[in-house]
């Protein structure tokens, strides 16, 4: 993998970078809000903030969760500047959410629905590990927390969405 | 196997079925239980992608609000469309829906780490098709396209990563190869469908694509 370098050139090489991960930014941030609209503005002031501190990515390969990170950064600092109201779950699929728009495929939607629905705590670093590709580890140091909550979370998040997917539950940890 | 080992297991199969310590891995040899829990995890885990991977033009049909920045974040994506080099290449309906698509997952690209068998199949038995190939794959997810759950993976060549579709309902009659969004492609028969493969690294080699076809059963 080629370092990033700040000439002309790589400012293009950047943008392109922006540009390849932006969707799943979108998508990260989506469910980070539950609001496509605020994931809209997170992600816009994401891609300003990371052109602006562009040179502090100095490998590519870490521009993923580089961004993830920005994309984490923006949400909190946007509800903490709006001072924007918390999302009430019953009212999300009315607002017609893009993650809850029609699907062909209803067992997707019930997974989508059931996602959505987990607290935060559970939801963040599912999202993260599962679309971010963040390890326990990086997921750890990007909330935190140990890397036993970490497991524990994720296990906990897993397991509410087995019975969605037609499995039993498995037995809790503690 | 003890009550311990298996909740041990269990723990980190339900949090991070990829990334299992070792002294699961040995205790999955021995556990038929825990397997059976890590065989259900990945699938789960299949699933819980493609729920993820939301379809983002549905992020787009409704009009963006005005924002106070929007036209310095034009500008920055701007740049990239500068290059659109592939204006001068026309392709077909089908190449550009494969090369958006593929655009939307570019993070696809980044993984490194390759995929079980137990993996893979979740993916193929979802979408029912067989895929056998040598390649390792690092990404695997069922993926809405034209209306259909279609395989989507990416396999480490000696050029680096590649993405696979597999298209059992896209019928195309020949070879045809595409650019798009600075990416090589080329759409190829196989069967009674067609198969996709897209690269960073210029074309795609022609014994990588036989090979791929080759490993393809509807």
């Amino acid at each position: 993998m080629k370092p990033v370098s700040h000439g002309t050139s790589a400012g293009a090489a950047f943008t392109r970078l922006l540009e390849m991960l932006r969707p799943d930014l979108l998508r990260f941030a989506c469910w980070l809000a539950r609001d496509r609209s605020v994931a809209e503005d997170v992600v816009q002031e994401t891609m300003i903030r990371a052109w602006k501190s562009r040179e502090e990515l100095k490998d590519p390969a870490a521009a993923r969760p580089w961004l993830f990170t920005i994309v984490r950064r923006e949400h909190a600092r946007l509800y903490e500047r709006k001072r924007l109201p918390l999302v009430d779950i019953e009212s999300v699929e009315a607002l017609g959410d893009p993650a809850l728009a029609t699907e062909a495929d209803a067992g997707l939607l019930d997974l989508r629905r059931a996602i959505m629905q987990l607290p935060d705590e559970y939801r963040e670093p599912l999202v993260l590990q599962v679309l971010g590709g963040f390890t326990t580890a990086e997921i750890a140091s990007e909330l935190q927390l140990t890397q036993a909550a970490v497991l524990t979370r994720l296990f906990r998040a897993r397991n509410r969405l087995r019975t969605i997917y037609g499995l039993a539950p498995a037995e809790d940890v503690e | 196997m003890s009550t311990t080992d298996c909740r041990h297991a269990r723990l980190h199969i339900g949090a991070a079925p990829h990334e299992l310590p070792a002294e699961v891995t040995r205790h999955l040899a021995g556990c038929t239980e825990c397997s059976r829990f890590r065989d259900e995890t990945l699938a789960l885990d299949a699933r819980l992608r493609s729920a993820l991977e939301v379809p983002l033009p549905r992020f787009r049909e409704q009009a963006p609000r005005p924002r106070r920045l929007a036209l310095a974040a034009s500008g920055v994506l701007a740049l990239l469309l500068a290059g659109g080099a592939w204006f001068l290449n026309p392709k077909p309906a089908l190449a550009g829906e494969v090369a958006d698509h593929v655009m939307h997952e570019a993070g696809s690209w980044n993984r490194q780490q390759v995929l079980s068998p137990a993996e893979i199949n979740a993916v193929l038995q979802q979408a029912g098709v067989k895929f056998d190939t040598s390649l390792p794959v690092v990404y695997a997810i069922v993926c809405p396209f034209r209306g259909r759950h279609v395989p989507h993976f990416v396999v480490q060549t000696a050029n680096g990563p590649m993405t696979v579709m597999l298209l059992a309902h896209e019928k195309v009659s020949a070879r045809t190869e595409f650019s798009e969004h600075g990416l090589s492609g080329v759409l190829l028969p196989a069967g009674d469908g067609s198969v996709a493969l897209l690269t960073h690294a210029g074309a795609v080699p022609e014994g990588v694509a036989g090979e791929i076809v080759g490993a393809v059963r509807w």
